[in-house]
């Protein structure tokens, strides 16, 4: 509530994703590519290989433009949007954890000059003093996930934290060790996806087989590691966390799904192309499997990302900002009286505070689409009840006066004409039409609190009665505020549901 | 409810985030002044045959580790910043999000540009181009920053600026209130690059006088601009004259030009202590000049102080470890190649000395 809100045109997940999926990919491929090269060069000086010296020398080059110069500035990009995006939750991550990050701090700069030097030192170093600055790097760089990877399972996970504020508990919270093994694994089953594709631009000989079949290794190794530590993690999670995403959401579960047979697919072809006929492995083969495994990763990281909904830290501050400590002070007090940073509209500034993280108007997460042909006054219904929507949105924590002031800040901005005109539809598709606006945020058919059962069968008479008392049927349930059209045709929808659904 | 933590505290006393915060800046700023005044030395200075000129190209081979120094010195203090001052520095960075976010486009693209040039062949006709681009979006994201830092110095106007347009789209609108630090800043790098110009050059005596040159007169530039820039903040200036801001500034002054005293002889020891103690004390003044102009709605001395000092300790640690690891690397790195040692697989063989240059297909 300090601060100022960046009412962007783009949406915050968009905004975030941008930077941050780019950056976990590079800083992975840090970690993972530095353990390649070291090891790698390792046994081409053992076996006198240089071939695969020169390849491992190549390799290096494209690793400092990428992990010390992207890598590095991405991740200062992350820092820099988390603090655009929500200053509280990094204010509340950096007075908490600042010394983890200071310390985190003193293993990149030790990551970072050790890079320049493994790259510049070629032409001027022995063997052995190159691999050490090798090891030294790659010890940084793992040393950096080890810290950083306390803060990120904290976002989750924050387990004994929330009772004692204290920084172990924090760091050492009931995700940490298993999303430690686990981004390892990744880390070295991205260095062997790009040491493969780097591979597969070479013309069949045999140093390119022999350099295909060790990258592969490399990526069944890091295979290896993630796929049982995926299910660690996974179980770390506290049940009811999973349970209520799972009803909640079916668009970040359906990302799980595609993780699951992304692995698979990728386990095959490295295993097949790079293992089995790796002469074959050609570069387009190279690229997909690229490109499935950095798919795979960023379905892992929208999920982790989306399980944590409604929270930005869990237990303590919603993904808007709200911190749940002062959850007490802002239902007596408003909002508005505790938002520092205030224009002429207070609409336009609640809509701000409590909703546009997740939402804008036209674009991301779009509201008018929601809201058009609907009224003002199931507008603030829905505001007031956004703690029981699908999604696992926030709950509504200031007064109703407040959600009246932003339900009129949407509605002016929405279709104001009636559904029907808006849609062409009339009848049971225009009853279905309007389950979806007024009732389907909340109940879901065979899904999120499905009401099915209790729905199905009953009469004309009985759904008008469910609808004149939709208000009483629970606390967060708006009244049925439509034209008597729009009634008639979702009492016409709802006498189409059997037992067995809608059809 | 009211039982979870609370995370309006600080984790260490304040002076020691301060001490941490100058010190780390000024590391920060020195790295930075090497490389953006640098880059206007050698692009402008005075060197016969400029692109084949010897101590061009060791800037030039320099430039992408003076980059990666300025950004990796560069996150603790915005860290330490952001710890004390978190309302007033993400508010002015919120209020002009676009132009701050980037600051991140524009030095991956400039640290790009940079190693495209070290890259380059000797007396490549790409130097000019490459280096332009570089310097003009270095000298960007030292505006952005200047202007940025106006406007968290002045909550009202942040407040101001948010109530007209909540785009992030805006920048502080009052020339006066950034110009003059933003040029001071800039010649204040052109100085201190002055001096590594004449420290690197310092057998050559075109270099040299280059060098000196533009330590001259960028003190005289930095010293006259910087004068302006107090008196533009005239309501705040009695509040500065009467506090221990007037003692640093004194003695980096006398400092600086001690430096300069000892940088004609050539007398490069006493005049690099004296040059980065100025600049400490200058960083020490801009610290004090914060405080002043925050005190009508900030005291960083209200925070709350719940000390992490096994965390802190762990960081100390750490820090001396980086000290030892970096002094090791560097000493593995610089020592002179022994052929009869550097080969591959442990066996002695001069003919196989590693890789005899980077390759670059």
């Amino acid at each position: 509530m300090n601060y100022p809100f960046w009412d962007v045109g783009v949406g915050y997940g968009v905004l975030m994703a941008i930077i941050a999926v780019v950056h976990v990919f590079v800083s992975h491929f840090a970690i993972g590519g530095g353990l390649y090269l070291v090891v790698a060069e390792r046994a081409a000086r053992r076996t006198d290989d240089t071939a695969r010296l020169d390849f491992i020398q190549r390799l290096s080059k494209f690793f400092v433009l990428v992990s010390v110069v992207f890598g590095a500035l991405t991740g200062v990009g992350i820092w820099f949007i988390i603090g655009l995006l929500n200053p509280a939750a990094t204010e509340a991550l950096i007075h908490n954890f600042v010394w983890g990050w200071a310390t985190e701090w003193c293993f990149f700069v030790i990551e970072i000059l050790a890079a320049l030097l493994y790259f510049y030192g070629w032409s001027r170093m022995s063997g052995r003093n190159h691999m050490i600055i090798g090891w030294i790097y790659f010890g940084a760089a793992w040393i950096s996930l080890v810290i950083i990877n306390g803060i990120v399972t904290f976002m989750l996970t924050p387990g004994e934290w929330i009772a004692t504020g204290n920084f172990w508990d924090g760091f050492f919270n009931p995700t940490y060790w298993s999303s430690l093994v686990l981004r390892t694994g990744i880390c070295i089953m991205l260095a062997g996806l790009y040491a493969l594709l780097v591979a597969s631009r070479y013309t069949a000989s045999d140093f390119k087989a022999r350099t295909v079949r060790y990258n592969a290794l490399w990526a069944v190794v890091g295979l290896a590691v993630v796929v049982p530590s995926v299910f660690w993690y996974f179980s770390d999670i506290p049940a009811d966390m999973m349970a209520a995403a799972r009803a909640a959401m079916n668009i970040p579960f359906a990302a799980l799904d595609l993780m699951y047979w992304l692995t698979g697919i990728v386990a095959a072809l490295v295993i097949i192309f790079g293992l089995l006929i790796p002469r074959a492995y050609h570069t387009a083969i190279g690229v997909a499997v690229m490109a499935l495994g950095l798919t795979w990763f960023g379905s892992y990281e929208w999920f982790r990302e989306a399980l944590r909904k409604p929270y930005v830290i869990t237990g303590y501050m919603y993904a808007n900002a709200i911190e749940i400590p002062n959850v007490p002070t802002y239902q007596a007090e408003g909002l508005l009286a505790h938002i520092t940073y205030k224009t002429d509209d207070p609409g336009a500034d609640l809509f701000r505070r409590a909703c546009r993280t997740c939402h804008t108007m036209t674009g991301y997460n779009a509201l008018k689409p929601v809201f058009d042909g609907t009224d003002e006054e199931f507008i603030a219904g829905m505001v007031m009840g956004t703690g029981a929507t699908r999604g696992n949105m926030p709950p509504w924590v200031g007064t109703e006066a407040e959600a009246r002031l932003i339900a009129a800040h949407i509605y002016q901005q929405v279709d104001k004409r009636p559904l029907a005109e808006i849609t062409g539809l009339h009848g049971v598709e225009l009853g279905r039409k309007v389950y979806d606006l007024r009732c389907g945020s909340c109940h879901q058919f065979g899904g999120y609190n499905d009401k099915t059962a209790s729905l199905a069968g009953l009469t004309a008479e009985d759904y008008h009665g469910i609808l004149d008392m939709a208000d009483d049927l629970g606390e967060e349930m708006p009244a049925f505020t439509g034209t008597q059209e729009e009634r008639d045709a979702l009492v016409q929808f709802l006498q189409t549901i059997t037992e067995g659904g809608v059809q | 409810m009211n039982n979870l933590p609370d995370y309006q505290f600080l984790p260490a006393p304040l002076w020691l985030i301060t001490v941490l915060h100058i010190l780390t800046l000024t590391l920060h700023l020195a790295a930075m002044n090497f490389l953006l005044g640098g880059l206007i030395i050698v692009l402008f200075g005075k060197f016969t045959d400029r692109w084949n000129h010897p101590v061009v190209q060791q800037f030039i081979k320099l430039f992408p580790a003076a980059m990666a120094a300025t950004v990796t010195l560069g996150v603790a203090p915005l860290l330490f910043v952001q710890l004390v001052y978190p309302v007033q520095t993400y508010s002015a960075a919120i209020v002009t999000a676009w132009f701050f976010l980037a600051i991140v486009a524009a030095v991956i693209v400039a640290y790009y540009f940079l190693y495209a040039s070290s890259f380059a062949r000797k007396g490549s006709s790409r130097y000019p181009a490459f280096m332009t681009v570089s310097l003009l979006l270095l000298l960007y994201v030292s505006f952005t920053y200047s202007n940025v830092f106006s406007i968290a110095e002045r909550p009202a106007l942040a407040a101001q600026l948010y109530a007209g347009n909540q785009s992030g789209f805006q920048l502080n609108p009052n020339v006066g209130e950034w110009i003059w630090r933003w040029l001071h800043m800039v010649l204040g790098a052109v100085t201190v690059a002055g001096f590594f110009v004449g420290l690197i050059g310092r057998k050559h005596e075109e270099a040299f006088n280059t060098g000196k040159t533009f330590f001259l007169w960028g003190m005289v530039g930095a010293m006259m601009v910087g004068l302006v820039y107090l008196l533009t903040l005239a309501d705040i200036l009695k509040p500065i004259m009467r506090s221990p801001a007037i003692w640093w500034m004194t003695v980096s002054i006398i400092l600086s030009l001690g430096s300069l005293h000892f940088f004609f002889k050539k007398r490069f020891l006493p005049a690099s202590l004296m040059l980065f103690v100025s600049l400490l004390g200058m960083v020490v003044l801009r610290h004090y000049v914060r405080l002043i102009q925050l005190q009508d709605h900030f005291d960083p001395a209200a925070w709350v102080i719940k000390p992490q000092w096994g965390v802190f300790i762990m960081f100390l640690v750490c820090f001396v470890l980086a000290l030892g690891l970096v002094w090791y690397m560097l000493k593995l790195f610089f020592r002179k190649p022994d052929l009869m040692t550097v080969n591959i697989g442990g066996r002695k063989d001069p003919e196989r000395s590693g890789l005899s240059e980077p390759v670059d297909r």
